[in-house]
């Protein structure tokens, strides 16, 4: 009696992991607590084929308002873009524009610019697009859980998501996510035609305030052998923020 | 005697940042180096200009308030008395939360437009070398008194400016942009009854901004008066809305400009940026003005493509004189060389048979610009 109570629990336990699909998995990435305020520094490198390096410098703040969530940033090197910030206040909703400002210190001006089109545009000549930065809803793709294996020791969901718009620079992207902090730390972007274009690998990744933080990314860019590596620093979570610091004023004052 | 008096500014400031009980993260120091070289293509060998300067910019804050100053010095090759040291802004400022006042010289710079005036009218515009300059050093600032009230979604700005700046005109022969003898000039009195005074009431919403703004200021042009040339009193009311989408941003500015006599004279402006991805950026503006005066109507493309992950960038910028058929047009190639080098190679092209263009319909150019931040 006891063998069947056991066998009918593993069923059901089982059943619990086939039902849950793809979608269920992204947004449990979406969702992975990262505190209701944030604070990071990031260094970019960014890497030609033939090994000639660039780097940019930036500082950033962010702060969920419900499922949305506004961010600021500035850049802080090098000289020629410092001072630099964007705006963004990023909807969850599948389909609602996000709002988007950009400051310009030398033109001493703050321009409106698309919420929609620079999604997909590589941010700041890096290979991660905004979209690849965080910004992208869970429903402008259709997701497939494909299977469940080990990736560098640890155990991940493969999750297949195409993109809802057809226009999107990449056809599909597979993501390997760790099923032990919900974390894509493998991914796998596909062009128009289907070929391998991008891979983005998770180089580290800790506990910071009890919040799981990658603190280096790389993206390379297997068709022209370019690639960016981000480096976190000083990561803080639920710090006092005013909201008045997610708005143009605070943009146009700078840093 | 100028420039004498600029330098024991700057060395004033210099020494009171030095001998402020500072730590080293409330001062920050940035600048660049940059040389520009540009030649006639009419009749190469014939220099339009040469000049090098080296731009600093210095901000010391502590305790939400703090000063900032940014100052040239400029070596100009072709033209001796534009070489020295020119202050570009120099003010103190305190803010917080909800508060931003900045006092003292300062570029303002108000609307959504690029490069066109319809409520952007308080810093005016140095045209030494017409507007074969970056934007930003065409922008002269004002000695202004700016407060600003802040909300999250929403801000109100008030501005004094007690001594008005004007267009600057060059005139000097051995200028190719020289405009020739202009005569006398007559300033308005520096007396309070002519200051210049507004204010001007932002929003900031999802999905769209817009502003409303007021001004009591002067023509900044040049105009003939007499025997002499001069300004005169205007009274400014208008807006501007900026709507974004999809890919697309639409931008509109209006104004009503009234001098003292009750005449009126609109102002509008109409433009479309398009991001189509791919590090692609259109933008068109259309500008007319009508009613009283002479009127223009001006349009403007901007067309930039950012290559090899940013480090080269390609635009044009053209200025259209719609009702005289005359263009101006800004071609340039920027490649970051390394992330503090940057060598720029561009083309101005003027073509005018009357109009606001007809005066440098023969100084089409080709320039070379290689710049050093840090």
């Amino acid at each position: 009696m006891k063998k069947t109570i056991l066998m009918a629990v593993l069923l059901v336990a089982a059943l619990q992991v086939d039902a849950q699909s793809g979608r269920d998995i992204v947004e449990r990435v979406k969702n992975r607590p990262d505190g209701d305020t944030r604070y990071a520094e990031m260094q970019l490198t960014l890497v030609k084929k033939n090994g000639n390096q660039r780097e940019r410098k930036m500082v950033s703040w962010a702060m969920d308002e419900g499922k949305d969530t506004k961010k600021i940033m500035f850049f802080t090197y090098p000289g020629d873009v410092k001072g630099t910030g964007f705006l963004t206040w990023d909807y969850d909703q599948a389909g609602k524009e996000d709002d988007k400002w950009l400051y310009l210190p030398a033109m001493k001006k703050t321009r409106r610019i698309s919420g929609s089109s620079s999604k997909t545009d590589y941010f700041m000549g890096t290979d991660f697009t905004y979209d690849d930065m965080g910004g992208r809803s869970v429903d402008d793709d259709t997701h497939k859980l494909l299977r469940e294996e080990e990736k560098d020791g640890h155990k991940c969901w493969v999750v297949e998501s195409v993109p809802v718009d057809s226009h999107e620079i990449y056809s599909k992207k597979l993501s390997w996510i760790r099923q032990d902090c919900d974390t894509a730390i493998y991914v796998e972007f596909y062009d128009k035609l289907n070929k391998l274009h991008r891979v983005m690998t998770v180089q580290d990744i800790q506990k910071v305030d009890g919040f799981w933080t990658v603190m280096k990314m790389k993206m390379e860019n297997v068709q022209t052998g370019h690639s960016t590596l981000i480096t976190v620093s000083a990561p803080k979570y639920d710090i006092k923020v005013d909201k008045s610091l997610f708005t143009v004023a605070k943009l146009e004052k700078g840093l | 005697m100028r420039n004498f008096v600029r330098i024991a500014l700057l060395g004033g400031v210099a020494a009171l940042l030095a001998a402020a009980p500072v730590k080293a993260q409330d001062f920050s120091a940035k600048g660049f180096v940059d040389t520009y070289h540009a030649v006639r293509t009419e009749k190469l060998g014939d220099w339009m200009s040469s000049r090098t300067r080296v731009r600093g910019e210095f901000s010391l804050e502590k305790d939400g308030g703090g000063a900032f100053v940014s100052a040239n010095l400029v070596y100009n090759a072709l033209l001796k008395d534009r070489s020295g040291v020119q202050l570009r802004e120099a003010y103190a400022y305190w803010g917080n939360s909800h508060w931003d006042i900045r006092a003292g010289k300062q570029i303002v710079s108000w609307g959504v437009a690029d490069g066109l005036r319809v409520t952007d009218l308080i810093s005016p515009m140095d045209y030494s070398e017409f507007l074969a300059q970056d934007y930003d050093d065409i922008r002269v600032p004002v000695g202004a008194l700016r407060v600003k009230y802040l909300h999250d979604v929403w801000s109100l700005e008030a501005i004094a400016v007690p001594v008005s700046e004007f267009f600057v005109l060059p005139t000097d022969p051995a200028n190719p942009w020289s405009v020739g003898t202009l005569p006398p000039e007559v300033r308005p009195d520096p007396i309070i009854k002519n200051m210049e005074y507004g204010s001007r009431l932002s929003f900031f919403l999802g999905g769209v901004d817009f502003s409303l703004m007021a001004l009591r200021t002067w023509t900044k042009m040049p105009e003939l008066q007499g025997n002499h040339i001069g300004y005169h009193r205007l009274t400014v009311v208008g807006g501007d809305v900026s709507v974004p989408f999809g890919n697309f941003v639409f931008r509109g500015e209006l104004a009503d400009n009234m001098d003292d006599h009750g005449n009126h004279q609109g102002n509008a402006l109409a433009g479309l940026d398009w991001y189509p991805g791919a590090d692609w950026n259109v933008s068109a503006q259309y500008n007319q003005t009508f009613g009283a005066g002479e009127n223009s109507t001006l349009a403007t493309l901007r067309v930039s493509k950012a290559l090899l992950s940013n480090a080269l960038t390609l635009s044009t910028f053209a200025y259209i004189d719609v009702r005289d058929g005359g263009v101006f047009n800004r071609l340039s190639a920027d490649w970051a060389a390394t992330d503090q080098i940057h060598a720029l190679l561009g083309y101005d092209f003027f073509h005018a048979r009357e109009g606001l263009f007809l005066r440098y319909a023969h100084n089409s150019e080709v320039w070379l610009k290689l710049k050093y931040s840090f």
